[in-house]
């Protein structure tokens, strides 16, 4: 079907982008790759009056490195990460998780600052990026900026703390030593459909972080710091019960289908990590 | 306002004036007389639509002409000159890899890609790789043969050959005690349950109220007064036992206004009661039926009530087409949450908050949260 109807802006700065949000922000949408909101807008689910293309921005599409961190500009593709134009910051994550997004057409267009922003539930960003200590840098229309944790970030569905005004410019992913393990497993119906449940995991013995993360389970992803415990001083695959356990105490509502699912995402994410070569 | 853009399509150079919605296959199909992109299932999903955009392949049902400005486009009909999409197409011939042909011009696109991208590809991969293009004749089986039989042909290139797997430090695991990291704070749902029974979806909620027992029911047994409290809600009419009304849905990018009519039937001594409506979108052709039951009973205290909340609904149209039933269960949940503090706040004597918008919400999160999760 055809969208609703509506104007474009494709602004050559951040200020001509936030000039635009301004001038309607209840009617308008920011766009990226359009990936997720163009079939919304195609089923006319979504209805804005005006969207503001980002991608053309200067700087969004850039990907930087420091010491400390791999700054991803919020444009840049699924399709790029999975070709390994960003340096790791853990080795071989970020192209696992990019080549695991939808299919190779979609990753081309699909964007990680539109993902994230969208913040669908069962995408995967949104949870690699928990696991991965990740902050996100906004830029607010009086042209302050501010850094979100990713924990934190989302609230539910759809939801994400960005205030009305903010454009999501840049994801900061803390680079991690080269002890740090990670695993990361989705289970899906088919693939490239959405996900039914994910698992993230990410362990660094230098830096003593480790994060446990379900995914896609209907709104914001939930980090265990029970199960991240027991894992790092144990060095062991959490029984299936135990797991199932955090899950039902989570204070999510969550079928007993979605639970196995996490629980079983979860066991094979952390089998992966901790299996040596 | 239309747009007037330039792009190159299959090695000529075009230019057409389209209004922003245009998608790039609406101005290859409908601009350009380019009908060998086929459309299907406009949202992604099927792959009937992919072309090559700038030497990659992209969806052109979700690819806005205005993201298509200068850049070179290459479709079923074009790839002229291309030996390797004359290999390819050969290789469909003998492999039998197509039958009724629709799905054909987006695999060709993909498979063209998946020729350039992988030096070796065995059966996994390319079946891996064509997951996103949808073949309802052939079982895909002629289309993995022929495009196997390309790659082989091929030869190596340097190119890689299948995505990385993770890297394994050459040090076994040692375990660590791990520095404490920051509590995410879980939005914690209304407690209760969410079931399907047949089509309906039936969500199950019970929420505290800070008010007591008969006061709330004074106001959940009258719908000019409990309406407001719904956000969203417009009641346009109201008898004794039957309205109609309006309610407006603002879920992420996601905006409905379901309009239509219902009736109520309340049971005083019993301080329960359910609502029964039918409605429909009537710009995103969607409709919904469904029941509310709510029953006020005592709470912890004389003073706090406990309101036991069952909706049951069924979804057709373009929403139920989207297929995202926990969504629609978070979003019953995020309505529960703004209906009940708008609820506490009318029996305070206040007036049911304008809480329309979703940064509103978060607010209003933080301080109903602790009392939700009790």
């Amino acid at each position: 079907m055809k969208p609703s109807p509506f104007e474009i802006s494709c602004p050559g700065s951040l200020d001509a982008a936030h000039k635009a949000l301004h001038e309607n922000p209840r009617g308008t949408r920011i766009i990226s790759g359009g990936q997720s909101l163009g079939p919304m807008l195609n089923l006319r689910l979504a209805r804005p009056s005006r969207l503001v293309d980002v991608t053309g921005l200067s700087g969004l599409a850039e990907i930087r490195q420091t010491d400390s961190h791999v700054e991803i500009g919020a444009a840049v593709t699924h399709a790029r990460i999975e070709d390994g134009e960003v340096p790791d910051p853990i080795p071989g994550m970020l192209r696992h998780v990019a080549a695991g997004i939808a299919y190779r057409a979609v990753r081309n267009r699909g964007t990680i600052g539109g993902s994230l922003c969208h913040a669908d539930p069962a995408a995967d960003w949104v949870t690699a990026m928990t696991a991965l200590g990740a902050t996100l840098l906004v830029r607010d229309g009086s042209g302050g900026a501010r850094e979100i944790p990713m924990s934190g970030f989302m609230l539910g569905a759809y939801r994400t703390s960005m205030a009305e005004d903010e454009i999501l410019t840049t994801v900061r992913v803390p680079r991690h030593s080269d002890r740090a393990r990670w695993g990361y497993y989705k289970i899906c119906r088919k693939v490239g459909e959405f996900a039914d449940a994910i698992a993230g995991f990410v362990a660094d013995p230098e830096s003593r972080v480790c994060r446990v993360v379900f995914g896609s389970t209907g709104g914001a992803p939930l980090v265990s710091t029970e199960l991240a415990q027991q894992i790092a001083t144990t060095g062991a695959v959490p029984p299936l019960d135990t797991v199932k356990t955090v899950l039902r105490d989570s204070g999510l509502t969550l079928s007993d289908v979605k639970i196995h699912q996490l629980a079983i995402a979860h066991s094979r994410a952390v089998t992966e990590a901790l299996s040596d070569a | 306002m239309p747009e007037t853009l330039t792009l190159t399509v299959n090695g000529e150079n075009c230019t057409v004036t389209v209004p922003p919605r245009t998608q790039l296959a609406e101005v290859l199909r409908d601009h350009l007389d380019l009908t060998g992109t086929h459309l299907a299932c406009e949202q992604g999903v099927c792959g009937a639509c992919t072309v090559m955009m700038n030497g990659r392949p992209v969806r052109s049902c979700i690819t806005y002409a205005h993201a298509c400005d200068g850049a070179v486009i290459e479709t079923i009909e074009g790839h002229r000159g291309d030996a390797v999409m004359d290999q390819l197409r050969d290789a469909f011939s003998r492999h039998h890899a197509l039958q009724c042909g629709f799905c054909t011009p987006g695999m060709l696109a993909t498979a063209r890609d998946i020729v350039s991208r992988f030096d070796t590809a065995d059966e996994a991969t390319i079946r891996l790789e064509l997951s996103g293009n949808l073949c309802r004749c052939t079982g895909y089986v002629g289309i993995v043969g022929a495009i196997s039989e390309v790659i082989t042909a091929k030869g190596s290139t340097g190119k890689h050959s299948a995505p990385p797997s993770p890297a394994r430090p050459a040090k076994p695991f040692t375990p660590f005690e791990p520095v404490e990291a920051a509590q995410t704070p879980i939005p914690t749902a209304p407690k209760g349950s969410v079931s399907a029974e047949g089509g309906w979806t039936v969500v199950k909620r019970s929420f505290a109220l800070n008010h007591a027992p008969d006061a709330v029911w004074q106001l959940f047994r009258d719908p000019a007064r409990v309406a407001p409290c719904i956000p969203g809600a417009t009641v346009e009419s109201l008898d004794a036992e039957s309205f109609t009304g309006a309610v407006e849905i603002r879920f992420g990018p996601i905006r409905a206004r379901f309009g239509g009519r219902g009736s109520y039937e309340n049971d005083d001594a019993a301080r329960a009661g359910t609502i029964r409506g039918e409605g429909d979108d009537k710009l995103g052709k969607s409709k919904v039926r469904g029941a509310l039951r709510y029953a006020i009973a005592k709470g912890a205290t004389p003073q706090v009530s406990r309101a036991e909340v069952e909706l049951r609904f069924e979804i057709d149209g373009m929403l139920a087409q989207f297929n995202r039933p926990e969504l629609v269960t978070g979003f019953v949940d995020y309505i529960l949450v703004q209906f009940a503090a708008n609820c506490d706040a009318v029996l305070s004597g206040g007036e049911a908050g304008p809480v329309k918008r979703l940064s509103v919400f978060a607010m209003l999160w933080a301080v109903l949260k602790a009392r939700f999760s009790r």
